[in-house]
């Protein structure tokens, strides 16, 4: 049994968390590449601007600009910080149903951010403050995974961290391997290298296809492949996975909800062919695995938060 | 620490001794540590600035006060005799009115109160326990003995304080902690729940609780999280609540699920738009006719204030005597009513020595501090007491007792108050301990955390002493 809204709670602090850390290492890799001048740096630190999405951060001079504002900007909702403090308030709002084990790790997160000094410890050390963010939430998620019942919360936690980060994953790949008219295809050693350090798949990559960068093999191994944690077809298993547990719990099965969106969507996956995704191209593909996530995001509320009183009063 | 003859009070002495061994760097390096623990924990109060807004941890002291077992078995029989009164008291006024028949308390003072609800009239409430949870404020008075400040009957907090109070001293203070055998609070939650649960136990074999928070911004959010958590019920807000056919339900992922007895943390104006306060978002709508109808709990039972009040307070001895044919063990302080015109002039007279409240008020407005106050105010307050004396009472000004405190890193007195909690549902319990509020300001009388007062661990020793339980 749980609240309505501690679910919706659990939900977005998955959702966030899992933004934080993704922006982190985009701007993480942004930085890193741009220490040299080069035109592939330039490149990366575009493709890092375009997948983050956020108009304030392009309007930055420099990559390190760009960075300190997706980090520290508080009147930026797109921000690091923001994702921060968002998914700090969910987890005060529903303190009594996540450990305090879980709950440390998250304020430790938060209260550094907030610090009066964060801008500065930013500005001594970019990449380690970054670094350090990426690993106490990676904390953060462990701690929650040791300590947490793996109950119908946690499902919604979990929901909420693959959703977003299938969509993440997505929009990266839309802006790397999307046809685009402007846009030449990324076929730059270092670029490419640097677009799987985004997605954190540098060294499972390495293991299954060696140094070779392929832009068909990455675009193949981030969306396709089984078992890599950020692949969208392994996050789409966890997003089915963890909705049949909170069907479970909910003793609600059989109803159809967002339950067939995500089976739909993980057969799209789990049955999809490289040779048939190149021939059609990237993007109608990445586009429609977007949509189908926003379709379970709706659907989840329809059916387990914000549903209609009249249909759950008691006879 | 010392007594009046500057010698260490024999159940100092063991502490004492330990903060001998101790360095000022070693002590303030602790008092460090406990501060980080409250932070991360999240034991903190928003304060809400003009740009941004950040979160402070209410002052803590990490040396504990110590109430020896004599001291503490007597108020807790006080707290016990004074609950058991209050809540008949309570039960009387809003059914028979006995004690306003027999003229023991004046009835406009107890039917004009602003605390009192003439929605409670005649309504059931199991036990006749209207107060489960009560909070009252006690002062040592330099004869050594305990006296009550104030009852708090409405939604008095600060326990949380004293249980994360006793983890951080636990952890300061490991060794003469287990040598002082302090009688443990770790039962509070659990006796809190078992105490919910025994308000609908006659028709209800297992009944539902869940605490009610006003929400995240409420400053004592941290506490209702706190207590929800602790003993494993819902913490719900306002908007989880559904009102049916005058049954109450939260909002579930799987539907509504019922509610059965209700912690509620929202003061009695704010629980329901319906009955109380039409502006009200923080209640349910019709929440109050789902407890006429026998439905379900609230806890405290509205309306409990009218035994706070501050004039109402000058009769509590009184109406112990008449209730339980007893003399209160726990003395009041002295009070004067405005509204006895003997009191009244008494008073005039000397303004320049009395405290003077407005009745109704708290948190320290409409208060006159009469050795601290101007001429023009003292005039001021004269005019308003003439013009309606029956909404002021005097008492004059208390000395608070000390405790030790460490003040950068050293030991310092500093003025003091206790505010042990008492539960009561089918039976009254007292928990060992309390929250101690500590006035920081050199010779400052304000414990108000809002007024720079802070907190910390209140140690009450086993009769057996040495021996841990």
């Amino acid at each position: 049994m749980m609240l309505a809204r501690v679910a919706d709670s659990l939900y977005w602090i998955g959702r966030y968390v899992e933004r934080a850390e993704h922006m982190c290492r985009l701007s993480d890799v942004m930085l890193n590449a741009t220490l040299d001048r080069s035109e592939a740096a330039n490149l990366v630190a575009r493709i890092a601007i375009a997948a983050v999405g956020d108009p304030e951060m392009a309007k930055a001079k420099t990559p390190y600009e760009a960075a300190l504002s997706l980090a520290l900007d508080r009147s930026d909702d797109l921000s690091i910080y923001s994702s921060i403090a968002h998914a700090r308030e969910n987890a005060r709002q529903v303190r009594d149903q996540i450990t305090t084990e879980t709950w440390e790790r998250l304020n430790l997160i938060y209260l550094r951010m907030n610090d009066p000094d964060a801008t500065r410890s930013f500005g001594d050390g970019s990449q380690q403050f970054l670094h350090d963010t990426i690993a106490d939430l990676h904390l953060f998620k462990g701690a929650g995974d040791a300590t947490m019942s793996h109950g119908e919360g946690w499902s919604f936690l979990l929901l909420g961290v693959y959703l977003e980060r299938a969509q993440l994953i997505g929009s990266l790949l839309g802006v790397v391997f999307g046809e685009s008219r402007r846009r030449k295809p990324v076929t730059d050693h270092f670029a490419l290298t640097s677009v799987l350090r985004m997605g954190c798949a540098l060294e499972p990559y390495l293991r299954v296809y060696t140094a070779e960068m392929q832009p068909r093999f990455i675009l193949q191994f981030l969306t396709l492949d089984e078992d890599f944690p950020r692949s969208i077809r392994f996050c789409t298993h966890q997003i089915e996975t963890h909705l049949a547990a909170i069907i479970r719990h909910s003793g609600m099965a059989g109803s159809v909800g967002p339950d067939r969106l995500a089976g739909r969507l993980r057969a799209r996956l789990q049955y999809a062919d490289m040779d048939e995704l190149e021939a059609q191209g990237a993007s109608p593909f990445l586009k429609t695995v977007l949509d189908e996530c926003s379709a379970i995001h709706r659907s989840l509320y329809d059916a387990f938060v914000a549903y209609p009183l009249e249909e759950r009063l008691p006879a | 620490m010392q007594g009046s003859d500057d010698r260490v009070r024999k159940h100092y002495a063991a502490l004492d001794a330990r903060l001998a061994t101790l360095s000022p760097d070693e002590l303030a390096e602790r008092q460090k540590t406990q501060e980080r623990f409250f932070l991360l924990q999240g034991i903190t109060f928003t304060v809400y600035g003009a740009e941004s807004s950040t979160e402070r941890i209410i002052p803590t002291d990490i040396l504990p006060r110590i109430i020896p077992a004599t001291e503490w078995a007597r108020i807790e029989a006080g707290l016990i005799q004074r609950l058991r009164a209050l809540n008949m008291f309570l039960a009387d006024i809003y059914s028979e009115q006995q004690i306003l028949m027999d003229g023991v308390v004046p009835r406009e003072l107890v039917l004009q109160a602003p605390s009192y609800r003439r929605e409670m009239q005649n309504l059931y409430v199991p036990h006749k326990a209207y107060a489960n949870v009560c909070g009252s404020d006690l002062i040592r008075q330099p004869n050594g003995e305990f006296a009550v400040l104030e009852d708090n009957l409405r939604v008095p907090s600060g326990v949380s304080y004293m249980l994360a109070n006793r983890e951080a001293s636990k952890r300061v203070f490991p060794g003469t902690f287990r040598g002082a055998g302090v009688l443990s609070i770790d039962r509070y939650p659990d006796l809190l729940l078992t105490t919910l649960k025994s308000m609908a136990a006659d028709w209800r074999p297992n009944p539902q609780v869940a605490v009610l928070t006003p929400g995240v911004y409420n400053s004592a959010y941290y506490e209702h999280a706190y207590l929800a958590r602790l003993m494993g019920v819902p913490l719900v807000e306002g908007r989880d609540l559904v009102v049916h056919e005058n049954m109450v339900y939260m909002r579930t992922t799987t539907g509504l699920r019922r509610i059965d007895v209700i912690y509620r943390r929202v003061d009695d104006d704010f629980i329901d738009p319906l009955t109380f306060r039409r502006d009200s978002s923080l209640g349910a709508a019709g929440l109050f006719n789902a407890y006429r109808a026998g439905n379900v709990v609230i806890c405290n039972a509205p309306g409990t204030g009218v035994a706070d009040d501050k004039a109402v307070y000058a009769y509590v001895p009184e109406i112990i005597r008449y209730y339980l044919n007893e003399d209160a063990i726990l003395p009041n302080i002295e009070t004067y009513l405005c509204r006895e015109p003997a009191q009244l002039s008494h008073v005039l007279a000397n303004l320049d020595k009395f405290v003077v409240k407005a009745v109704g008020a708290s948190g320290g407005y409409g208060m006159l501090v009469g050795p601290h106050s101007t001429k023009a105010q003292q005039d001021e307050f004269a005019a308003a007491l003439k013009a309606d004396p029956a909404n002021y009472i005097a008492q004059p000004t208390i000395q608070l007792s000390t405790a030790p405190c460490l003040i950068n890193s050293a030991v310092e007195p500093r003025h003091v108050d206790l505010r042990p909690f008492i539960l009561s549902g089918d039976k009254i319990t007292v928990t060992p301990g309390a929250l101690t509020r500590v006035a920081l300001k050199k010779g400052s009388l304000v414990v108000n955390s809002s007024q720079g007062g802070g907190s910390k661990d209140t140690w009450v020793l086993s009769e057996s002493k040495g021996k841990s339980r």
